[in-house]
């Protein structure tokens, strides 16, 4: 049992290395199309990834995930355009602004959970974005507010790298962090949090925490996606937004480490192949989560593993008749 | 010497109904203190004002001398005083043994790796104490309802400096093997040196584990002492059979 599970968390690892060796040569076969669709992804790993550690791990179902990385978008944006201030700077004030905006809304919410959460949160990330569209005269409203590139050069490998380093490194964080008994607390307070409390988990500092946590998160990859895009919008903020990173989330596996790194790079791959079907788009991922709701709620990463772990049992069997045991 | 827990004309009220009554209650180190009292009469209550899940309208909780009235749960916790829940409340989504580590490594520090080993070994201690150890990797979810009720109270053990344990109907629900084990339990940790309120119906094993009993009726204590001398006191007879009225 034990041996088992040791041999298939190694497999694990040696199986992310080859991905991440695979995406740092892939370059060389992949035009500029194809490389933009890979920085999409990892984008989107990195928010779907974050979003599961508030709705898979803790419970916290909120809807505005989104709004964080709008939110290191703009602050670096506008700091930059009207105070000239360097690209750093920018940065710097992305994470500070997450992290103070994502701690602020922990407390609102600190008391609520399900869908009065998920309400509150809502509200949250619709008033941002409504005030972001009112504060046109600043923010340039729908029309889009310019961010300067991160990169002199056109050629979109600098980012491709970038994002791809952003992205192992964020979510060996987030590996770490859940791998401590943080991640166990987490769990905790999702499954019965007045046993946590009981048990002498700090349950109000770890969802502070983790809401902290998530949502800085959330504004590190805002900013070096709004630095990609070089334009920003309320679009950003819209509830599609966090409908498909909730979709990615669901299709890859809630509150599996494994399934938003799968759900992510599926969901864009599939709106880019259906792009002409606009708004239908959305319908159809909707149809897609209520079939995984209704058949295979734990999503695909864990029929993956099952099926991995099936193969695995097998092979352990075989053995066990080749040397029959005392 | 003082008493490690101590109520001071401690008070509960739910709108109009006064569920805890100006209780005093002193339960000395090492004790198995039992106590009992009809359907109602505040017990539960009592226990989740000690622990503080809920907050007392007037009194005053001592553990070891020092006022902890208004400490939240997990603070209290941290300082020693566990609890278990008459309907036993386990993360049903992780295995057994994460369900014993995180009540070891409750009380966060960022170094707790170089305890994990220890930690570990202790847990396999008490599931085999238990007889659940078979059962460690599995999801808590599955388990019926005396393994709940055993893993429950074992996992309070992995609190590191556990002194006083408040066990709500432990016996509740569960057959005679088990109850064997939980008594078997409580007087290991007893020797150990964890002080303990047991709650029960089970007057027979209350009988047994306690040297002195407190009884409750209608929020109040209404007797204490021996098991013999409560039993034959009329008000606590007055009590279970008058009842509630
Ligand atoms: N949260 C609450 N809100 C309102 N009333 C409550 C609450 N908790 C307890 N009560 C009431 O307080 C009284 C005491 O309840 P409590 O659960 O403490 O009794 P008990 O002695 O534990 O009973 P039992 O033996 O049935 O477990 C009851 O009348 C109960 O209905
Ligand atoms: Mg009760």
């Amino acid at each position: 049992m034990q041996k088992r599970w040791a041999h298939l968390k190694n497999a694990n690892y040696l199986l992310a290395g080859l991905i991440v060796i695979g995406l740092a040569i892939a370059p060389a076969w992949l035009g500029d199309y194809a490389k933009h669709i890979v920085i999409l992804s990892l984008y989107y790993v990195i928010m779907a990834a974050s979003w599961n550690l508030l709705a898979g791990y803790t419970g916290q179902f909120s809807l505005a995930h989104q709004s964080f990385a709008a939110l290191g978008g703009y602050a670096s944006g506008l700091l930059i355009l009207y105070f000239k201030v360097p690209l750093v700077v920018g940065f710097l004030a992305a994470i500070v602004t997450t992290m103070l905006t994502g701690y602020f809304l922990g407390r609102l919410v600190l008391k609520m959970r399900g869908i009065y959460l998920a309400v509150a949160t809502w509200a949250f990330s619709e008033s941002f974005r409504l005030t972001i569209a009112a504060a046109y005269t600043y923010t340039r409203g729908d029309q889009g507010l310019p961010v300067p590139p991160l990169f002199q050069s056109l050629n979109p490998i600098w980012y491709y790298y970038l994002f791809l380093a952003l992205t192992v490194v964020l979510l060996l964080v987030m590996y770490l962090v859940l791998k401590s008994p943080i991640g166990s607390f987490l769990r905790a307070i999702k499954d019965d949090e007045l046993a946590a409390m009981a048990l002498g988990v700090d349950t109000v500092k770890w969802k502070l925490f983790i809401m902290t946590f998530a949502s800085t998160i959330a504004g590190i990859a805002g900013f070096f996606y709004a630095h990609y895009i070089v334009i920003l919008s309320p679009v950003m903020l819209s509830f599609n937004e966090i409908g498909k990173i909730v979709i990615m989330v669901v299709f890859g596996g809630l509150g599996t480490f494994v399934g938003p790194l799968i759900g992510a790079p599926v969901i864009v791959i599939l709106s880019e192949l259906m792009r002409d079907l606009a708004e239908w788009n959305m319908v159809f991922y909707s149809l897609c989560v209520i079939v995984i709701m209704r058949t295979y709620r734990e999503g695909i990463a864990s029929l993956a593993r099952r099926v991995l772990e099936r193969f695995g049992m097998r092979r352990k069997i075989a053995l066990a008749n080749d040397k029959p045991t005392p | 010497m003082e008493p490690i827990i101590e109520t001071r004309n401690l008070t509960r009220r739910f709108g109009g109904l006064v569920a805890v009554n100006e209780m005093n209650l002193a339960i000395e180190r090492g004790e198995v203190r039992g106590l009992i009292g009809p359907n109602g009469s505040g017990k539960t209550t009592l226990i989740n004002l000690i622990s503080g899940v809920y907050e007392p309208t007037s009194g005053d909780v001592l553990f070891n001398g020092k006022s902890i009235a208004g400490w939240s749960p997990n603070r209290i916790a941290n300082y020693g005083l566990l609890r278990s829940f008459q309907v036993p409340r386990l993360f049903g989504s992780m295995s057994v043994m994460e369900n014993m580590l995180i009540a070891r490594f409750a009380d966060f520090r960022l170094d707790y790796r170089k305890d994990y080993d220890g930690a570990t070994e202790k847990a396999q201690q008490l599931l085999e104490m238990a007889e659940l150890d078979p059962l460690r990797d599995k999801p808590a979810k599955i388990l019926s309802g005396g393994q709940k009720a055993l893993l429950q109270i074992v996992r309070g053990f992995m609190v590191d400096n556990i002194s006083v344990y408040l066990l709500d109907e432990p016996f509740a629900g569960v057959n005679v093997v088990v109850k064997e084990t939980i008594m078997k339990v409580i007087e290991q940790m007893r020797q150990a040196g964890v002080t303990f309120l047991l709650v029960s119906h089970e007057m027979a094993s209350v009988r047994r584990m306690c040297s002195r009993v407190t009884v409750m009726a209608q929020g109040a204590r209404i007797a204490e002492g021996s098991m013999e001398e409560v039993a034959a006191n009329p008000q606590v007879i007055d009590a279970y059979l008058g009842g509630k009225k």
